[in-house]
């Protein structure tokens, strides 16, 4: 479980965000949408310690270690290949070298990234890269991944792949999710539970919607739910109010 | 173009330029006073390893060059480091290596045969001056600028100081070093034989001096090829070297 609760954070001189509150049940995945520059990407950044808050407080009860991130860069490291940047994600938790590179093979094949694990990042797709990215977060096991749009840059059928490999295991494994994202739909695609940021500065959260959608659930086929349209028109609604209201 | 047969194009290239040059020489365009033809150059060459003369003076060079190298490139990291992750280091020494960068620092040379004598001692300090300052600069721009989403990915991942040095800034320094090497190879020879050119009783700097004042064209060019192929072959291996050590870089 993770608690955010009247969190301000500054980007220079104002406030990005104030008084922000939200809440990720365990095992929910959650997604957070807002205009741009209502500083997403900054609380998250505050929730993996990244940034110190200027107020309010952030509870989980979530070990640091047991927290994963995966950025909207897959910011691998170039000089490590494949198998040596999932299993650095091991050793730096504390896992002997021999098990982390077991563990890390294993990650990358389940990931779909077999006959790979030695080519360095330059050597990978966009995909294969935020593949790698992913496996260097969930081969550490973690109970709550933080993910700043990191699907942004994939093509549409890459995009959906990735993202299902990546809801079937949080599924399966029961981990919390907190998601950043621009992507109405694919909020709602994913997620349980969906907040709505007001624009920036001074953003808060300005709406919360359940999604109640049935799991185990299927990214494309989500989208034809009956459930799906309404919600979607219904955040489409208070997102572009959101930026109206700015823009007048 | 075939890039595949670059290697044949400049080598035809320099062999018509060669020819070029010793049709001139031989029809007297040139005066071989100033410009002696490139078969002279070749004798004078080949007599400075067929009498065995040259063998005292390449060594002295090379260790001079070598030596100031190694303790260049070793300082040069270690202060450059320790100025970009140490604020207040950073601050005394980043304003007296900015001092020794703006004078040409082969000035330094008459002073330190002063300091050191005409021994390989100043030729050592030299060569290391030039390639430390250069390699301080190289490390310390370099970790102020590494790739802060490196550097954030690490952290999430719960790596502290040691594991930012050893998995980011430890490999991108290397990528900067080596980067730089060949400058630091020419930085290191330029050192060296300034250094004997200054005073010396051996290198290839005082015998380039000894050409100089007994007119001696064509063994200045001898030399001067000769440091040129020396240079050129420790490009070449500093290339496989970078080849090797950087081949996530493709």
């Amino acid at each position: 479980m993770l608690r955010v609760d009247s969190l301000a954070l500054d980007y220079g001189a104002t406030p990005v965000l104030e008084g922000a509150s939200l809440e990720v049940p365990s095992g929910k995945f959650v997604s957070l949408v807002g205009p741009s520059g209502s500083g997403k990407s900054s609380l998250l950044r505050a929730v993996i310690g990244l940034q110190p808050p200027l107020a309010g407080t952030i509870e989980t009860d979530i070990g640091a270690g047991d927290i994963g991130m995966l950025f909207q860069d897959d910011a691998l490291l170039p000089w490590r290949t494949a198998e040596q940047n999932v299993a650095l994600g091991l050793k730096l938790k504390g896992i002997a070298a021999g098990t982390a590179v077991a563990s890390a093979r294993q990650w990358i094949t389940r990931l779909g990234l077999y006959g790979l694990s030695e080519r360095f990042p330059r050597e990978l797709s966009g995909g294969q890269r935020k593949r790698v990215a992913l496996a260097q977060v969930l081969a550490r096991e973690p109970q709550l991944i933080l993910m700043d749009e990191p699907f942004a840059s994939l093509d549409a059928i890459v995009r959906a792949r990735v993202t299902q490999d990546l809801v079937r295991l949080v599924e399966l494994r029961g981990i919390s999710v907190l998601l950043v994202t621009h992507d109405l739909e694919e909020a709602l695609a994913l997620s349980d539970v969906v907040y709505l940021l007001s624009h920036g500065p001074r953003a808060r959260v300005s709406g919360r919607y359940e999604v109640s959608l049935p799991r185990p659930r299927d990214v494309i086929k989500a989208r034809s739910h009956p459930d799906f349209a309404p919600l979607l028109q219904r955040l489409w609604n208070d997102l572009s109010r959101e930026v109206g209201e700015r823009a007048a | 173009m075939n890039p595949n047969t670059a290697w044949l194009r400049k080598t035809v290239a320099l062999a018509i330029l060669i020819g070029v040059w010793e049709a001139c020489a031989d029809l007297g365009y040139f005066d071989p006073l100033y410009m002696p033809a490139p078969s002279k150059v070749a004798v004078a060459l080949f007599q400075l390893f067929a009498q065995g003369t040259i063998w005292p003076h390449l060594i002295a060079t090379f260790s001079a060059a070598l030596g100031g190298l190694v303790l260049g490139l070793i300082v040069g990291t270690v202060l450059g480091a320790v100025a970009a992750l140490t604020p207040l280091v950073g601050e005394l020494l980043a304003p007296v290596m900015i001092s020794l960068n703006a004078v040409p620092r082969v000035v330094l040379a008459p002073l330190f045969v002063i300091w050191f004598g005409i021994g390989v001692g100043s030729k050592v300090a030299l060569a290391f001056i030039l390639v430390a300052v250069l390699t301080f600069f190289t490390v310390f721009t370099g970790i102020r600028d590494v790739d802060r989403r490196l550097v954030e990915r690490v952290i999430t991942l719960g790596g502290g100081r040691g594991a930012l040095l050893r998995e980011v800034y430890g490999p991108s320094v290397i990528a900067w070093i080596l980067g730089n090497l060949k400058v630091a190879v020419g930085f290191a020879f330029t050192g060296a034989v300034v250094g004997e050119f200054v005073a010396a009783t051996k290198g290839l700097g005082y015998l380039l001096s000894f050409a100089q004042s007994s007119y001696n064209a064509a063994l200045m060019l001898a030399l001067v090829v000769l440091i040129m192929g020396f240079v050129l072959l420790l490009f070449g291996l500093t290339g496989l070297l970078e080849r090797r050590l950087l081949r996530w870089r493709g």
